[in-house]
């Protein structure tokens, strides 16, 4: 990763003989219909746990760190952004963008498996991505529209309220203020 | 003799007292000359005035001192050395409004070899943020 942009060329070894796929980074991966996914998907968001999704995304935040030649904090937004939507690609979950609004970062993840009706299954995997990538706790909140307000894991279950309450993007980030210290 | 000439005499008189010597001789031949022609007094008179007391000069236009810079018909001519160069024009020819004189340019003051050094810096514009920044800034959020 000499010119810091994503190369994809290789980045799945398919072994027919052995019957399996892995990256290039040596994980086996399986390759999942959407419906059965989205089944699997909506069961675990009925059962309130989404950890396997979580993990999912921690694999590909793994693929991201490996092919940065630097830590993610360091690197502009928009060089973090071309691994990033460039491996969720590879994995067959969207197009992935971002979103300054205000001071909160928002992941817009179009075209995407369809799910759950909540994107729960879509935020788990994003936090999980995110904070193997940042190295910190990180929730991403659905906020409608295949949008996802990036919070910190103590105020995600606020936010989520606010949505389920009828608030939109925009209001949403209304109601938050940063609390930096300067 | 004349009252003119009497009057000359009597002064003749006053200045031999004061200063005896080379005065006398000059007011004698002037004398003398007054007597060849009294047309000719009025003349000699003039031409060797006595030497009166020099006076204070008037002050007929003071000094005046104002803040606003001296006006200037024409532009002070500042050309370059290379145009003196150059063949003179005709000295009959009035100057036209293309020969006037070139006016005074930055570079022309500016010392040679030395760079122009403005006042102010260069303006700054943001730096972007990192990712590392906008995350902070996100998980920095909390409810009001």
């Amino acid at each position: 990763m000499h010119d810091g942009r994503f190369d994809p060329g290789g980045f799945y070894e398919f072994n027919l003989t052995g019957g399996m796929i892995r990256t290039r980074n040596g994980e086996r991966v399986v390759v999942l219909s959407e419906d059965v996914l989205s089944s699997l998907v909506a069961a675990a968001a009925r059962d309130g746990d989404l950890t396997p999704l979580r993990r999912l995304g921690e694999l590909l935040g793994e693929q991201v760190l490996a092919s940065l030649d630097r830590p993610a904090s360091v690197l502009s937004a928009e060089a973090v952004l071309g691994h990033v939507s460039a491996v969720t690609s590879l994995f067959g979950w969207g197009r992935l963008a971002f979103e300054r609004w205000g001071c909160a970062l928002v992941v817009a993840l179009r075209d995407k498996p369809e799910l759950d009706e909540d994107e729960l299954g879509a935020a788990a995997l994003l936090g999980g991505m995110f904070s193997e990538i940042s190295q910190r706790q990180v929730s991403c909140v659905p906020t409608g529209d295949s949008k996802f307000v990036m919070v910190d894991f103590e105020v995600a279950e606020t936010v989520w309220g606010w949505f389920k309450d009828g608030a939109d993007l925009p209001a949403i980030v209304g109601m938050l203020e940063s609390k930096r210290a300067s | 003799m004349t009252d003119r000439e009497d009057r000359l005499r009597s002064l003749l008189d006053k200045v031999r007292a004061k200063r005896p010597g080379e005065r006398e001789t000059h007011a004698a031949e002037a004398v003398d000359r007054m007597r060849a022609g009294s047309g000719t007094v009025q003349a000699a008179t003039q031409a060797r005035p006595l030497s009166e007391p020099p006076t204070s000069p008037q002050v007929e236009s003071p000094t005046r001192y104002s803040s606003q810079p001296p006006r200037v018909e024409r532009p002070l001519s500042v050309e370059p050395r290379a145009r003196s160069a150059q063949p003179p024009s005709p000295p009959a020819a009035p100057p036209s409004q293309s020969q006037r004189p070139a006016s005074i340019r930055a570079q022309s003051v500016a010392p040679t070899g030395q760079p122009v050094v403005y006042a102010t810096d260069q303006p700054e514009f943001p730096r972007p943020k990192t990712f590392g920044e906008l995350l902070e800034l996100t998980l920095s959020l909390r409810p009001r």
